[in-house]
């Protein structure tokens, strides 16, 4: 079985592991550079293209705290190959430790459909959905900081919360007609 | 299950920089903090792993919408208990302070006494406040009688107009009785005078007629002929 399971290795102390999955692989690189920078928590980062991962590494590979799906809004083909890797993650994953990032939002040529897709793929696996700007060091600077908050959470390095209890609080949400009508008139 | 293409699906490592005082995976150099801090991460685990398990058990039962109520009534449980417990914590924090507060007024610093000066105060405050709220109170019941009274007086003036107007009533027949005598001798002249004045005008119209004035030019008979039109012609 080629599925990437949560527990099934031992932690590392006061270590976190996180995985970038992104089909272009551009903005992986940039994040991993500022992410390994952080000082509180030894960050290791590991990229991959697509999931399934190769098994010839799976004995060397840690336990994996936070998959992270980086989802370029440009090219609909990234939005397929994260989709088709979510497969083969196991369920247990889910639980808090799934994040995705998009980028270029901003851009105008973006279909809207796109990001609703992407809105409602990260609402269904109750997901938090990140925004990240990756032209300038800035942007990825903040990206990286905004996934550290989440990674050191699911690494179970802030005492008193755990994975799962963040995800409920910072996961997507995409209100239905009648929410947003009841919203109006609340304003 | 051999995976497809392994030169596509390359996972590789970022480089690491700045390690811990402890290593990856070393355990020299433990301090206290870090031992609470593995402490708080093995929690963690833990209740990850727990959560993890009761997942797997409660998978047979379930459909997604169950599961999705499931959701939202463990969330709302969490909630409820965090807001109890931070509802405990607080007269928990309060009683730390007060006790904190009254060790600190024992001892005889400076600050102890900018304490009792500022406790001395809020009592001089607080008694004053009392008794502006007694003042103010007593205004009110002053201001309650004084409407009290407008309302009985209101209600007295009117009694009064009710009476007026009843007695406006019965006395009205008595005077008609005495004067009416007056009223028709009255009446009578005015028939008379009347009727006298009707045939002076009659008398005088006549006259006009006769000896063909041209009253039209000359102003004062003009206005005598103007008043003669006023009067019906009677009898």
């Amino acid at each position: 079985m080629s599925l990437l399971r949560p527990l099934s290795k031992l932690p590392d102390l006061n270590a976190a592991n996180v995985l970038l999955v992104e089909n272009e692989e551009h903005f992986q690189q940039k994040l991993a550079d500022v992410m390994v920078n952080e000082k509180s928590v030894i960050v290791q980062v590991r990229l991959a293209k697509s999931l399934p991962l190769p098994m010839k590494q799976e004995k060397s590979r840690p336990r994996i705290d936070l998959v992270v799906f980086i989802v370029n809004l440009m090219s609909e083909l990234s939005l397929h190959s994260a989709e088709a890797s979510l497969k083969h993650l196991a369920p247990g994953y889910f639980l808090g430790k799934v994040c995705f990032m998009v980028t270029n939002a901003r851009n105008a040529s973006v279909p809207a459909e796109r990001m609703e897709a992407v809105r409602k793929l990260a609402s269904a696996l109750n997901c938090p959905l990140l925004f990240a700007e990756d032209q300038t060091p800035d942007g990825v600077t903040n990206a990286a900081e905004r996934l550290l908050v989440i990674l050191r959470v699911a690494a179970g390095c802030v005492p008193m919360t755990t994975a799962l209890f963040l995800s409920n609080l910072t996961r997507c949400t995409i209100s239905t007609e009648a929410e947003q009508q009841n919203s109006d008139y609340d304003a | 299950m051999e995976q497809p293409d392994n030169a596509e699906n390359l996972e590789a490592d970022a480089p690491i920089d700045g390690l811990g005082p402890e290593g990856p995976n070393g355990y020299q150099n433990t301090s206290p903090i870090d031992i609470l801090r593995i402490k708080e991460q093995m929690f963690n685990h833990c209740v990850e792993m727990s959560a993890q398990i009761n997942a797997v058990e409660r998978k047979r039962s379930c459909s997604t919408s169950e599961a999705e109520r499931n959701l939202a009534e463990n969330v709302s449980e969490l909630e409820e208990a965090k807001t109890d417990q931070f509802i405990k914590t607080l007269p928990l924090h309060r009683m730390q302070m007060w006790h904190a507060m009254a060790e600190k007024l024992k001892q005889n610093n400076p600050e102890s006494d900018s304490i009792k000066a500022a406790s001395d105060r809020c009592m001089a405050l607080c008694s004053q406040i009392k008794q502006l709220q007694q003042e103010s109170r007593d205004m009110e019941d002053q201001v309650t009688d004084t409407r009290k009274k407008r309302l009985e007086l209101k209600r007295l003036t009117r009694e009064k107009m009710k009476a007026m107007d009843q007695l406006m009533c019965k006395w009205d027949p008595p005077e008609l009785e005495k004067y009416k005598a007056a009223q028709q001798k009255g009446q009578l002249n005015m028939e008379k005078y009347k009727t006298m004045i009707v045939l002076t005008q009659n008398v005088l119209r006549g006259i006009l007629l006769a000896c063909k004035i041209n009253w039209l030019d000359d102003p004062k008979i003009k206005a005598i002929a103007m008043t003669l039109e006023d009067l019906p012609i009677t009898d």
